[in-house]
């Protein structure tokens, strides 16, 4: 046990140019034997005058020159592997005595986890809900902008007094620059219109899908094949035929024969009652 | 005040469907209401100047 304590023993030993893999110090081509130079007992700016601080003293090492076997080294004390030094770069204990403390902030933390989620989510909501407003209305407005406006619709309305046309005429209007037939049918025609096998026309429409009244019908008088005004009360039909192709229309003004692919288009139309008379438009 | 978020956000926000629905649904009522409140402030506002106050004093209804 003494023994072990001896050889731990703590000894200044010269500094190594390398380490060797092994650990063990390597200091080749040092000259041991070195001393001060003879006459340089002077101090000119070098350190004071006294042994070498890289030569270790006499009584921890000494190289002598022995005639029998040479240079001989000895060593009294274990030296210490050094082992290949690595600094240690990465620390976690230093700073946090470096640096200054962080400031406490749990005053500027919400109280609730749960009361911030939910106004979070609720202001996000109320943006989003805003956001779809403004969008719906800004397409709104923007579509209202095509809309004829009122006096232009004020204008395209056309108003006949009914009680000027007597049953079984025809009676011819302009209405938006298009002519417009108004029929006041006989009982006769209504029944003649309303008991045709309306579903094996060409298209197929029901006499009450085309009138609101019964005894009043409402058309526009444009031949539905290139546009002609069809003539009335004439025709296969007892309708209208149009000279131009042939096509000839009922009294229900639907497309019996010829070309015309479509029955005569029924605008929109409103009766005032009140004032006798019948609003297009 | 936790609970009523709580509340909220179970029955609203947790499923995006029903979040997104609810905000469209809720753009739709707000709309229809702030419609209606600014026309009602606005008549409040100018009352005794629009026609709908005044007709009766120039129209007779026969």
């Amino acid at each position: 046990m003494a023994a072990i304590q001896l050889a731990k023993k703590a000894v200044s030993l010269p500094p190594t140019v390398r380490t060797l893999a092994s650990g063990v110090p390597s200091a080749p081509l040092v000259n041991l034997s070195v001393r001060e130079l003879v006459g340089h007992g002077h101090a000119h700016g070098h350190g004071a005058v006294g042994p070498r601080s890289d030569i270790p003293p006499q009584w921890v090492s000494s190289v002598t020159a022995s005639s029998t076997s040479g240079l001989v080294s000895k060593s009294f004390a274990n030296a210490r592997t050094t082992g290949v030094f690595q600094k240690r770069l990465l620390h976690s204990t230093l700073p946090a005595q470096i640096e200054p403390q962080v400031p406490d902030f749990s005053h500027y933390e919400a109280k609730s986890d749960a009361t911030n989620r939910g106004v979070s989510y609720f202001m996000i909501g109320s943006l989003g809900l805003l956001s779809a407003s403004v969008a719906k209305s800004t397409v709104t407005e923007f579509l209202t902008t095509m809309a004829a406006s009122a006096d232009v619709l004020a204008m395209a309305k056309v108003e006949i007094e009914l009680g000027t046309i007597p049953e079984g005429k025809n009676v011819i209007i302009k209405w938006r620059g298009k002519p417009v037939f108004i029929r006041h049918r006989t009982q006769d025609e209504v029944q003649e219109a309303r008991s045709t096998n309306w579903k094996a026309l060409r298209d197929p429409q029901s006499d009450e899908a085309r009138t609101k009244k019964p005894e009043w019908l409402v058309m526009v008088g444009v031949c539905t094949h290139l546009g002609c005004v069809p003539i009335g009360e004439a025709g296969d039909y007892g309708g209208w035929f149009c000279p131009c192709h042939g096509s000839h229309y009922d009294i229900s003004g639907r497309v019996r024969k010829g070309p015309a692919p479509t029955n005569l288009e029924v605008p929109q139309h409103d009766f005032d009652d009140a004032n006798g008379l019948l609003v297009i438009g | 005040m936790a609970g009523f978020a709580n509340l909220f956000y179970n029955t609203v926000v947790k499923r995006n469907s029903v979040y997104v629905t609810s905000i469209f649904a809720g753009a739709f009522a707000f709309g229809v209401g702030f419609d209606i409140g600014i026309t009602s402030f606005y008549d409040s506002w100018n009352k005794g100047k629009q026609w709908k106050d005044i007709r009766d004093k120039y129209v007779q209804d026969s």
